[in-house]
């Protein structure tokens, strides 16, 4: 056989005569001319089982490891993350006064640490550098990081002026009734430990805290759009003076 | 400031001296009288103002927001640290008696006692009035197994441990009356903790026994397990 005498089946070729040879119907002509038997009808019907199921069982793994992404979080990836946190948080999540002060994360309420990922993310509570990490954290790694904080336990930085301690625990413990502040202890507890969304303050970073409360309003609850439970501080963090706030800042910065 | 107008009758003026003399003995002592009532007045008020000036309506405003920080936004109670009761549609006469208990230390609560020391009698009833009208939804969450249960003793009572029904004082709807306290939408968790720990919390001066006496034998009463179905019970009624 020569090639020249399939010159229809090349490029450009003259497509009139494809099925003027007749040949047995189980064989076909390769492109190169050669005799090729088709596969029998069980052939062909078992070879569909397989690639069927070989299909079914691809889809279904693509789907369960997508939606198993959801549920859990492989352990090397939460570890790989953080260590990413721990870079600014500290190694036990104890907090770092670098040219910010960085938050203590260890020992803080998961439900506290949840909520705050979210409101970086919503833009809530607006901050560059954390809307950037909470903006990768899927749902299920943001508790598994919360809850590895959660077990931290470092004693506080401490390194506030002691003299402010004592009058700060009057604060934390009775409020300031003529200035209708109420008692930080009311919410956050005799230790200041916290309960689910409201955060511990024990062993927090003494500038963290005043930054936060003298600047409450123009940090927290940014979107009107969406109102937030961050409201609740708003009278409290207005109605301290300055020197309350440091005050109760030490006295917090102190507490294990 | 009243001055008393000076009328110099030496001075040569539109007066004669002895009319000019009259008439000042006549302006002063009318104006003499007013001068004392005004002075009555200032002084009142200025020691009115120590006591009373706590119930302007700003001051109130104010203080209310406080008392919201940890009470909720409409008096419906928070579950912080501590269970913070619902004061929405409280009695206003039983607000006021814990204030009291509180500042007595006869109730025994400390951040209790610093909120109620500084109330003045006037700012107490301002708030116990406002803290009466809210209405928001109860606060829920108490076990949801247990208010069958809850409702037939908050009903009928527990004869054979001497447990009246609650319904008897405290309202067929937990509404209360007078100095007996709304106890619908109540937090479970509060519920709980004030029948378990009654003795330990009211009446702590033996010197001034109060009406929490009623509550004692009561409390006592009912077991655990009871308690919690009541305080179940009461979480869900409006």
């Amino acid at each position: 056989m020569k090639l020249n005498s399939y010159r229809r089946c090349r490029p450009g070729g003259d497509h009139s005569k494809v099925n003027e040879e007749s040949i047995d119907p189980s064989f076909r002509r390769a492109r190169t001319g050669t005799l090729i038997k088709r596969p029998g009808r069980r052939v062909l019907q078992v070879a569909g089982l397989r690639l069927a199921l070989q299909l079914a069982v691809l889809t279904i793994l693509f789907f369960a490891a997508g939606r198993a992404d959801a549920a859990v979080v492989a352990k090397s990836a939460v570890e790989a993350k953080l260590a990413y946190c721990q870079d600014c948080h500290g190694l036990t999540g104890q907090g770092y006064r670098g040219f910010f002060p960085i938050p203590r994360l260890a020992g803080q309420q998961v439900e506290y640490l949840e909520n705050q990922l979210r409101a970086f993310v919503e833009g809530r509570r607006p901050n560059p550098i954390m809307s950037n990490v909470a903006h990768v954290l899927s749902p299920s790694m943001i508790t598994a990081l919360a809850e590895k904080f959660r077990d931290f336990n470092p004693g506080p930085l401490g390194g506030a002026p002691k003299d402010l301690i004592a009058k700060g625990q009057k604060i934390f413990q009775e409020g300031v009734p003529d200035a209708n502040v109420a008692a930080c202890a009311a919410c956050h507890g005799p230790k200041a430990l916290g309960y689910e969304q409201i955060p511990r303050l024990a062993g927090q970073l003494y500038p963290y805290l005043i930054k936060e409360l003298t600047n409450w309003s123009k940090e927290r609850g940014q979107n009107p759009a969406k109102p937030d439970t961050s409201f609740i501080m708003a009278p409290v963090a207005h109605s301290l003076t300055r020197p309350q706030v440091e005050a109760v800042a030490a006295y917090l910065s102190d507490l294990k | 400031m009243i001055t008393r107008p000076s009328l110099r009758c030496s001075v040569a003026g539109p007066l004669d001296d002895r009319r000019c003399r009259r008439l000042a003995k006549v302006v002063g002592l009318k104006f003499a009288p007013l001068s004392a009532i005004l002075v009555i007045v200032f002084a009142t008020a200025v020691r009115a103002e120590n006591k009373d000036a706590a119930a302007t309506k700003q001051a109130v405003e104010a203080k209310m927001k406080y008392c919201e920080v940890c009470h909720g936004a409409s008096g419906q109670g928070f579950q912080g640290y501590y269970p913070i009761p619902r004061l929405a549609g409280q009695q206003p006469d039983y607000i006021k008696n814990q204030l009291e208990a509180f500042d007595e230390r006869r109730r025994v609560n400390p951040i209790m006692f610093n909120v109620a020391h500084v109330l003045s009698p006037a700012m107490q009833t301002a708030l116990a009035t406002n803290f009466h009208e809210f209405n928001p939804k109860p606060f829920g969450g108490g076990q949801k197994d247990l208010v069958a249960a809850g409702q037939k003793i908050f009903e009928e009572g527990i004869a054979k441990s001497d447990v009246p029904p609650c319904a008897s004082c405290h309202g067929p709807q937990a509404k209360g009356d007078g100095q007996f306290p709304r106890l619908a939408g109540q937090l479970p968790d509060y519920v709980f903790k004030k029948l378990t720990n009654w003795s330990k919390e009211r009446g702590q001066d033996p010197a001034k026994p109060d009406t929490s006496a009623i509550m004692e034998p009561i409390a006592h009463g009912l077991t655990e397990p009871q308690i919690k179905a009541v305080a179940a019970y009461l979480s869900y009624l409006e």
